[in-house]
């Protein structure tokens, strides 16, 4: 993600650089780009799990899509099948009703012929079930459909003709064959067979026309699922080719950080080892010569005492002080240097006792001094003992030193609660404080705010303490005013009370 | 309380040899010291090789130690002091100007009986060199001759 935040910009630089020779074309293009590189940008600023997911969203989107288009389309296909399967029983049953008034028709008029009764079976067998038929037709139809109205006027039709038959048999069996001659030549119910015979024409010829749209209707819908289908499946699997390669450059990058690190864990091991080479160096090698220098010079001083003057003993002083001074501060830059690389301990650190400690090792420079404490309850913190035991050593050590000058010294050391996991220490003295735009200097390895001969020390202590500080996972600060004495703060985490 | 045995000082840098000797020398035990200028010759000495081969039998009263030598360093001759039943009764102090921890413990861990770091300061070197030759060469008192040859050759 680090990484690919610089790409958005390399992107506008080569597409500008490139459309630049060609004006026309490079309209055209630039107001194309112009729609879509917003997009591109904002799809490259976002982190490769939103453009992951993105990804994968599509292509779910695109699943429930293909499936939902899908589903219509079979739904579709299955109705129409089942009105195809109605529609050839409905021409079947038209065709069998149609046979069957005919059949009557037929029956009848041989039977005003010959009066035999064995010829108006298919006339009982439509009056018996004429109503079936009908019934089975309507059953066919939808409701309120033409054609169902049309069922019901073809119902009408086959009434009004066993009606008229009914009649004709009648009078033939009353009256003989003559009365009904014209009839048996003619037929009878003519009006109505015919209206029938045309009605259930017409019925027949829609239902097929039906049909076959509906048939016209079912191969575009499979031909466009079909369609759909492939264009569906094609533009999932670019979907998913992206998203593909979308990790696997994700993957790639991170394997190449990771070997960075790796490489720079190395790198930052050796140099750590050397750092401690290099010291362990210094504090053996460098010392050898200064101890020379001071203890060369004191020979000279001893040896040379008779003849020496007071202005060449005070040089020989200065050289010994330098060379002592010299010994101290490289002392301090090892104590500084190892604080950072020593492993801590991790306990619960009484801090009351511990500053009972600190005092009492500081006794010595107590001595000859009247300073009123003010020292609270202080909290139990988790910690590095030894280390923190530094840092209230310099905290204290400090707060003697700077209120040297102070006829009424007055030291207070307390604590007070931030929070629940954090407990914050402080140090107060009214000595010769410090003006607050140096506040920050005050911590820097071998930082002073006075003058060495005001108050001697090399300056490392303070840089001690906001790096054991650190450590521990809190921090140092300092309030003061020039004259008005200076308050040290340290945070620490809390120590856990178990239960 | 007068010095019997001899003090042995290790000590490869000339200027700290003669400011030793000088610290040294104000307590007149200069002339009871014995100086060798690495560590080869710290167990040239011990086990009477050349140039030792004529000198009078017996151990010295403490073995000064510093710690970074040429050819053998302090920490060998150390080790090969405190492996050797007839040479680990002699006293070892370290003498150094390391105040490193790993030193600390790995001079202690092979039987060190006493780490001075070497101060800057001469009128503290003074004072730590000569409170350490007063105390081991005439304070202290040194493991019998005859311990040290009866456990020499049982071995």
């Amino acid at each position: 993600m680090g990484m690919d935040e610089p790409k958005p910009q390399q992107v506008v630089d080569a597409d500008v650089e490139c459309v630049l020779p060609t004006p026309p074309w490079n309209q055209r293009m630039l107001t194309r780009l112009s729609i879509v590189l917003p997009w591109v940008l904002a799809f490259q600023q976002r982190s490769i799990e939103q453009r992951v997911l993105a990804g994968f969203g599509l292509v779910f989107a695109g699943i429930l899509v293909i499936s939902a288009i899908s589903y219509r389309n079979m739904t579709v296909l299955i109705r129409n099948g089942h009105h195809d399967q109605r529609s050839h029983e409905f021409i079947q049953s038209l065709a069998a009703t149609g046979e069957a008034i005919d059949d009557a028709a037929n029956g009848h008029r041989r039977f005003l012929v010959t009066g035999d009764e064995s010829y108006l079976a298919a006339y009982n067998t439509l009056r018996e079930r004429a109503p079936e038929y009908i019934g089975y037709l309507r059953d066919l139809t939808d409701v309120d459909s033409i054609q169902r109205g049309r069922v019901a006027q073809l119902e009408q039709l086959i009434s009004q003709q066993l009606r008229e038959e009914r009649a004709a048999i009648d009078l033939r069996n009353d009256t003989g064959f003559e009365s009904v001659r014209t009839m048996a030549l003619a037929g009878v119910a003519r009006t109505a067979l015919d209206s029938a015979r045309r009605l259930q024409a017409q019925m027949e010829q829609d239902e097929t026309k039906a049909l076959a749209q509906r048939v016209i209707e079912s191969t575009t819908t499979t031909r466009s699922s079909i369609i759909l289908l492939i264009i569906g499946a094609l533009l999932l699997f670019v979907l998913l080719v992206a998203v593909y390669y979308l990790i696997r450059h994700d993957i790639t990058a991170r394997r190449r950080i990771a070997e960075e690190l790796h490489r720079r864990g190395e790198r930052l091991e050796a140099a750590n080892k050397e750092l401690e080479a290099f010291s362990y160096s210094v504090s053996h090698d460098l010392r050898a010569p200064l101890r020379h220098i001071d203890g060369y010079a004191s020979l000279l001083t001893k040896a040379a005492s008779i003849s020496l003057d007071d202005k060449a003993k005070r040089y020989l002083l200065t050289i010994s002080e330098s060379a002592t001074k010299m010994g101290q501060l490289i002392d301090d830059l090892l104590v500084f240097s190892r604080m950072g690389r020593q492993e801590m301990l991790h306990g619960t650190v009484n801090l009351n006792q511990l500053i009972a400690s600190v005092l009492h090792d500081l006794r010595h420079d107590l001595q000859d001094r009247t300073i009123s404490w003010t020292i609270a309850q202080l909290p139990d913190v988790t910690g590095d003992a030894a280390m923190l035991r530094q840092v209230f050593m310099n905290l204290v050590a400090n707060a003697i030193k700077f209120t040297g000058t102070q006829a009424q010294a007055s030291i207070e050391i307390g604590s007070r609660m931030n929070g629940q996991d954090e407990a914050v220490l402080f140090v107060r003295d009214n000595g010769v404080g410090f003006d607050m735009q140096y506040a920050n200097k005050l911590f820097g390895v071998f930082q002073r705010l006075h003058r060495a001969d005001e108050f001697e020390g090399t300056g490392i202590g303070l840089a001690n303490v906001r790096r054991i500080m650190h450590r521990h996972g809190g921090k140092a600060w300092a309030e003061g005013a020039l004259g008005e004495g200076a308050t040290f703060y340290v945070s620490l985490p809390m120590a856990r009370t178990s239960a | 309380m007068t010095l019997t045995k001899p003090i042995l000082l290790a000590e490869d840098n000339p200027r700290d040899a003669e400011l030793a000797l000088a610290a040294m020398e104000e307590h007149h035990l200069a002339d009871k010291v014995i100086l060798c200028h690495d560590g080869a010759e710290v167990l040239d000495y011990l086990y009477c090789r050349c140039p030792f081969k004529t000198r009078l039998q017996g151990n010295p009263a403490v073995v000064l130690l510093d710690l970074k030598m040429p050819k053998v360093d302090g920490l060998e001759v150390l080790r090969t002091i405190k492996n050797d039943a007839a040479l680990k009764p002699i006293p070892v102090v370290m003498l150094t100007s390391s105040r490193e921890e790993r030193d600390l413990v790995e001079s202690y861990a092979l039987g060190a009986n006493a780490y001075v770091v070497k101060p800057v300061e001469f009128h503290q070197f003074l004072k730590a060199v000569k409170e350490l030759g007063v105390f081991w060469g005439m304070i202290n008192e040194p493991p019998p001759e005859a311990l040290s040859r009866a456990t020499g050759r049982s071995t």
